[in-house]
């Protein structure tokens, strides 16, 4: 009895707990405005109650940081997605009984029921495109496309049931990104980003990289769907401005741009001695963090001055857009308190219809250009002391067929169709279990058999490695609360520390 | 006597109420369901027995299951006696497993008297108070104070000084006239006002009234209004989804500002954008009104499920509808029964059976569409359609008129099956040597004419049309040609068959000399089944047959828009288990929901009816629906402040009898007039308040909840954007056309395999109102987004302002306002400095600079000076416009700069 009533009590202040702060969270927030929403609500600072809700932190910076609610593992995110869906059956899922089918009819029952997005009529099964290996101390399957990533295979724990109900790109990505197939919903980085803060204010918290072109769902991958603007992912550029509008205009030196910034300010306050509005402080903040990005955002963007050692382990290739320099830049980023970095890398779709698109030629070089940077940066980050800080996130949107797509009803080179019933994914750091492999597919990789995981579990996971209940953490709109996991999703306690 | 008596009593009774106030006590007041009981329910109750979950087979969402039976058998709320009441019991017990709500907090000892009380009083059941119809409202009375100010102006300020009145605060006097000139023209047009316009109303040579009526006959009004409307429309030049290829619905866009222009009445407004299509003999305008539910998304990447995403549009269509016009989070009731409103699960599909009945099938060429035909072929169309009406009934040309506009009713490709050597592949379907598909169940009514849309690529194949079967009956045969380049690819063009009065499945084969097993003979994007032309033997019969021909394959600009399936097509509408779209449970009809307003049997069961039905006087949500959200965009924040939801959950009204008065006026002496209702909102002394506030308001009243200070919000993304051009100059007034492409930084628009389509406007079209931006819904354009504007994927009730240092960044260094700074340097160059920037701030802000102020600007000219003659190279180039600036120009750019970037430049006054 005495068990029970503990358990109760508890449970009451954590919901206290929850209440408190999701208040926090939405009346701050909606209290951006000045004017909008937010009231004077106790909430907003919990020591001192009657202060109002504008002379909060969070108001005058909305990015302010703020404690998680629940212990988290880690500080930050970095989310490795390859964009277009890597083979895992070139990679991790290895099945040897799919190379004795290789080129033979797939059998009808496999077919029954089953909706793809190119495959018609019946196709042919299509044996791995590669060989595989146990690596590392746990003896972990890999295949001969990941030379560099057998080094850190040991940190890394696989998913290898992961499923998905989309298996176009475009809704794919939406899911993996917002929880919902369909375009709208916040990204998990405006998630997090909203929800914790930043670290550093002096760059963007939320931060995307992008190499060899947009995911195919677009910027909508990481906007703030209904959260404020303020939360969306701030595209950082190798070319160009690093950030959109960060430059001085030409002929405006920087020390003219500071009397610019000064009269601006000098000006707002007189405007705010008038009219009272703390609106006009919130923007004189404002004008002084914009001033102070303008200075850091093109410092960490800079990887030219990064020592040789770490050019050539990383692979870097500087003044462009690759991979390779998005992981180094995720690092510095991570770093420097970024709290969310989202890469993608354009060019996995690997349907064999072209020879980008095939197995045997696009898809080696893919896994040549990220094989490197990626287990750079898992040795760079743990080097640091940062790997226990920081969750490294890698997979594409679904998996593939381990039939042979024949597109238009004809077969070309060797190449998959997309697959939502079986992918895998792997996760690294702070709080991850290493080594730890869950889940197992059939035979030939069609479909998961134990250890199914969804595309919310992932999302439940890496909210709660930062400190997260996925299901406490929710958002009003339209008048009825959201979360990232919608009604769905699980923590994948299998792969935890 | 007597008269000591009353008094002595009524000592005694006060005495006595105020005893009881201060111990805490409240005599057993009648309890109110909807005011009372209702929210205790919500907040504690309802989660586990509601909507969503029935917990021991009780819910208190519906009044029959709340005092219905439970699974114990009994009910759970015995009216007239709390003791007995399972209810009551189980929320003081001890055990916790028994004690409610299950492993929570205990409800506090006020809340449990509540309801305890409202069963003994018999367990009245109530209506929450959005749901009761708009009744008329009389003026509460004001105390002397407000008058003596001069406050009241309108019957607004009645309701809003009452309010005042119990908070003990008192209005600000009013604005200075030039800050609430300015206010009112953003309001109203969302531009600074015309100088002269301006001036008469600060000179005194015009009313208040006069300079809001001359306002409101600017058509920059409609373009204004449009932003708001737009949002709520999801309007977009684009698709969305992966792709986001582009779509023509710009026709839309403009329909809305004309609509708002000429004031079209909400309630009409509202009828032609649901149902334009059904209205008798639609005008193509009104064809183009239904456009505002094609605004939905279209999925075109390759592989998807037409059927998944068609009926992803149509649940949009239905969220969208309830959350545009009634306040209502319908999308909740998708899934299960509304958790906290009493709407039931099958009431949606009810609703959405008057949606499901359009041709649109996700299919990539957006159709059915309407096209902007020229006034040459809009005549030949009627032409063809007087031939028809002459020599048939009016059925027969509703069929021809609707083939010709929509090219509707059709059999898309995707609803064909590859049987060999062919595929099935965005809208088309293409056939090669030999290959067949089939399409099952058509139902050719009869009909004597094939017609098909297709490209032709050979001269040597022929399509064979076969009954049931591969090697069945041949009802037809279509020999192939290639088609003429300048038809664009697509022709439609018909054949005779056989006349088939059964439904079957019909094969298409195709049969060639060619020997290549690769090669693609024909798409065929669609067939349809038609009458002869009427009219045979009559004169001319030939040439009008040769005119139908014609105008068929008229090509020209589409417009996506709504139009029903006819009888033979219908669909079925079903529940969706849980909201799964392929788990079908059982049939319903078009409906209503029962907790609004009744259906009258005079209405038509279809979209039109349903419109009507919104619209309707009864109906207690539309009204105040666009009163709220109306008031919002005058004054930052609603009278009812979760804009978005009126129901159980929603905040109560701050000012409720407000709220329905002007919603009673909306719908009877407005006559549903939204220019009327802004209008009432800006005549009210309320609005024409000062916005300063003291440190003792603020503290009192921080959000200005009672608005004793007047609203001063940011500027909107187009605002700050139109006024930049406006004041420098280059704003263009050109209106309405498609999409504009104004500069944005390289490297945007980038898809990997669509290439990079931004192509910078040129001349005006640079210049042209942020409503004309064309707007990628995957890539919207950034400075818009980074000011709140929203990417229109789905329906947005309200931006979320926020304040940013990317806004910061915007106004500073995008390329667009330092052009607007440098062309409003120039206007200026040739006046002595000083004077320069004295008139430069007073233009852009209609204010007089304060001594103050003008000291930092002078500071920053001297500056700015100071540091060009220093350094002669940077105005090689200054600001990137690619010529050389002189000293004093690139000075002034630099106060123009920073005056565009002042608080009283962003924000309205």
């Amino acid at each position: 009895m005495d068990k029970i009533k503990k358990l109760l009590a508890e449970q009451r202040a954590v919901e206290a707990q929850f209440n408190s702060r999701r208040h926090f969270l939405k009346d701050c927030t909606l209290g951006l405005g000045g004017l909008a929403l937010g009231s004077f609500l106790n909430s907003c600072s919990s020591g001192s109650p009657k202060v109002p809700a504008y002379t909060t932190d969070r108001s005058l910076n909305p990015m302010a940081a703020m404690p998680a609610p629940y212990l988290p593992k880690v500080k930050s995110v970095i989310y490795l997605h390859m964009v277009g869906a890597p083979s895992q059956l070139e990679l991790f899922d290895y099945k040897p009984e799919l190379a004795k089918l290789h080129n033979q009819p797939c059998p009808p029952s496999l077919l029954d029921s089953k909706k793809f997005a190119f495959i018609q009529g019946v196709p042919n099964m299509l044996g791995p495109q590669a060989t595989f290996n146990r690596e590392g101390e746990t003896g972990n399957w890999v295949s001969n496309h990941l030379p560099h990533f057998k080094k850190v295979i040991d940190e890394v724990a696989f998913l290898k049931a992961v499923h998905t109900d989309q298996f176009n790109h475009g809704p794919a990505q939406m899911l993996m990104h917002t929880g919902s197939p369909r375009n709208g919903r916040p990204s998990i980085g405006s998630w997090v980003t909203y929800g914790l803060g930043s670290e550093n204010n002096n760059l963007p918290g939320f931060v995307v990289l992008t190499s060899g072109g947009t995911p195919d769902a677009g910027k909508s991958v990481w906007g703030s769907g209904f959260l404020p603007s303020v939360y969306q992912g701030v595209q950082c550029r190798s070319k160009g401005d690093p950030v959109l509008y960060l430059k001085d205009p030409k002929g405006v030196s920087r020390n003219l741009k500071k009397k610019v910034l000064s009269s601006i300010n000098n000006i707002n306050l007189k405007e705010y001695q008038k009219f009272g509005d703390p609106e006009v402080l919130t923007r004189i903040n404002q004008y002084e963090m914009a001033y102070r990005m303008q200075v850091s955002v093109p410092k960490v963007m800079d990887i030219d001055k990064e020592p040789d050692s770490i050019k050539e382990m990383y692979g870097v290739e500087p003044g462009k857009e690759a991979f390779a320099n998005n992981c180094l830049l995720a690092r510095k980023m991570v770093e420097q308190g970024v709290r969310f970095v989202q890469l993608y890398d354009w060019g996995w779709d690997s349907h064999g219809a072209s020879p980008s698109g095939a197995l045997d030629t696009g898809f080696v070089k893919k896994c040549k250009e990220t094989d490197r940077p990626i287990a750079a940066l898992i040795l760079d980050l743990k080097q640091r002391g940062l790997l226990d800080e920081t969750l490294i996130v890698w997979g594409g949107e679904f998996g593939r067929t381990p039939m042979w797509e024949n597109r238009l009803g004809i077969q070309n080179s060797p190449g998959r169709d997309h697959q939502g019933d079986a992918f895998t994914m792997w996760m690294a750091g702070g709080g991850i279990k290493k080594g730890a492999v869950h889940g197992k597919t059939d035979e030939i990789g069609y479909t998961g058999i134990e250890g199914r995981v969804s595309v919310h579990d992932i999302q439940a996971t890496i909210l709660h490695l930062l400190g997260f209940n996925h299901e406490q953490f929710t958002y009003d709109f339209q008048g009825r609360p959201f979360r990232l996991t919608d009604v769905e999703g699980h923590v994948i306690n299998e792969i935890l520390a | 006597m007597v008269l000591r008596s009353k008094i002595l009593w009524f000592f005694v009774g006060a005495l006595l109420l105020v005893t009881l106030l201060f111990l805490g006590i409240k005599p057993n007041e009648v309890v109110d369901f909807a005011t009372d009981v209702k929210p205790i329910l919500n907040k504690h109750c309802i989660s586990c027995h509601g909507g969503v979950k029935k917990n021991g087979g009780f819910s208190v969402l519906f009044e029959s299951q709340a005092l219905g039976l439970t699974e114990s058998g009994k009910p759970a709320i015995i009216p007239g006696s709390a003791r007995k009441s399972e209810l009551i019991q189980r929320l003081h017990h001890t055990d916790p497993e028994l004690r409610m709500p299950y492993q929570k907090t205990p409800l506090s000892a006020d809340e449990i008297k509540i309801l305890t009380d409202w069963i003994d009083q018999g367990a009245k059941w109530g209506t929450h108070w959005a749901y009761l119809p708009v009744e008329k409202i009389e003026l509460p009375k004001v105390t002397t104070v407000f008058e003596e100010k001069k406050f009241i102006k309108n019957p607004i300020d009645h309701f809003i000084a009452a309010r005042m009145a119990d908070k003990k605060l008192l209005p600000n006097s009013p604005a200075p006239k030039n800050i609430i000139a300015r206010r009112l023209a953003f309001d109203i047009t969302g531009l600074p006002p015309d100088p002269d316009l301006f001036r008469s109303f600060v000179g005194n040579k015009i009313t208040y009234e006069n300079y809001v009526d001359s306002l409101f006959t600017s058509s920059t009004y409609g373009e204004k209004w449009a932003s708001w409307w737009l949002d709520l429309a999801r309007y977009a030049d684009t698709m969305g989804f992966e792709k986001d290829p582009g779509r023509t619905i710009w026709h839309y866009r403009d329909w809305v500002i004309k609509a708002l222009n000429r004031d079209l009445p909400y309630n009409q407004f509202t009828i032609e954008q649901l149902a334009g299509d059904l209205l008798p003999d639609p005008s193509v305008d009104q064809l183009i009104a239904t456009a505002f539910h094609r605004n939905t998304m279209n999925n075109d990447e390759g592989g998807t499920d037409d059927e998944e995403y068609r009926v992803a549009a149509v649940i949009d269509r239905v969220n969208t509808t309830f959350d545009v016009w009634q306040s209502t989070t319908m999308s909740c009731v998708q899934c299960h029964s509304h958790p906290y409103d009493p709407f039931r699960h099958k009431e949606y599909y009810n609703v959405m059976a008057f949606f499901n009945n359009t041709r649109d099938e996700d299919i990539s060429d957006e159709s059915p569409n309407v096209i902007d035909y020229k006034p040459v072929d809009r005549q030949k169309i009627d032409n063809v359609l007087n031939w028809v009406s002459t020599h048939a009934d009016a059925d027969q040309e509703k069929l021809f008129k609707d083939f010709i506009l929509f090219e509707e009713p059709n059999y898309a490709a995707h609803h064909f099956e590859v049987i060999d050597n062919a595929f099935v592949y965005g809208p088309n379907f293409g056939l090669r040597k030999g290959g067949a598909t089939i399409i099952k169940n058509v139902n050719t009514l009869g009909q004597p004419k094939l017609y098909l849309k297709f490209v032709g690529r050979s001269n040597r194949s022929k399509l064979v049309f076969r009954k049931n079967g591969i090697n069945g009956e041949i009802i037809g045969e279509f020999k192939i040609s290639k088609n003429d380049k300048n038809r664009q690819g697509q022709l439609i063009t018909s054949i005779d068959i056989s006349r088939e009065t059964e439904v079957f499945d019909l094969y298409v084969q195709l049969q060639t000399q060619d020997n290549t097993l690769e090669k693609e003979h024909v798409l065929v994007r669609w067939i349809a089944f038609m009458p002869e032309l009427p009219g045979k033997g009559k004169p001319g019969y030939a040439k009008m047959n040769k005119n139908l021909s014609e105008v068929l394959n008229i090509k020209g600009d589409l417009t996506p828009v709504m139009v029903e399936n006819p009888e033979h097509m219908k669909r079925k509408t079903h529940v969706f288990d849980r909201g799964n779209w392929m788990v079908k449970m059982e049939e319903v009809k078009p409906g209503v929901p029962l907790t609004l307003n009744p259906w009258k049997e005079r209405w038509e069961n279809n979209r039109l009816g349903f419109a009507k039905w919104l619209v309707d006087e009864k109906n207690p949500l539309t009204a105040r629906t666009l009163v709220n959200r109306v008031w919002y965009q005058i004054f930052g924040k609603g009278l009812v402040s979760t804009l978005e939801d009126m129901g159980t959950m929603a905040d109560p009204p701050s000012h409720p009898a407000l709220l329905d008065w002007l919603s009673y006026e909306l719908m009877h002496s407005m006559d549903w007039s939204v220019k009327k209702l802004i209008k009432t909102l800006l005549m009210s002394a309320t609005y024409r308040q000062s916005s300063e506030v003291s440190q003792e308001k603020l503290a009192v009243d921080p959000n200005n909840l009672f608005y004793a200070r007047g609203p001063r919000l940011r500027l909107t993304a187009e605002e700050i954007r139109d006024q930049a051009l406006h004041v420098s100059g280059l704003l263009s007034d050109k209106m309405y056309g498609p999409g504009v492409m104004p500069p944005q930084p390289d490297g945007i628009w980038e898809h990997v395999y669509l290439g990079n389509l931004w192509k910078t406007s040129e001349g005006d079209d640079r210049y042209r109102r942020g409503i004309y931006t064309y707007l990628k819904r995957t890539s919207p354009y950034p400075s818009m987004i980074t000011f709140d504007a929203g990417s229109r994927e789905v329906c947005l009730v309200r931006r979320s302002p926020t304040n940013t240092p990317l806004q910061a960044l915007v106004t500073m260094n995008d390329p667009v306002y330092l052009e607007a700074a440098m062309q409003f340097a120039v206007a200026h160059e040739d006046k002595e400095s000083k004077a320069a920037i004295i008139e430069m701030y007073q233009k852009a802000t209609l204010r007089k600079v304060d001594d103050d102020k003008l000291k930092y600007l002078l500071g920053l000219y001297e500056e700015s000076k100071s540091t060009f003659e220093n350094n002669p190279e940077q105005l090689e180039d200054f600001f990137g416009l690619g010529q050389l600036t002189d000293v004093k120009t690139a000075s002034l750019a630099i106060i123009a700069n920073a005056i565009m970037n002042l608080d009283e430049f962003l924000t309205h006054g």
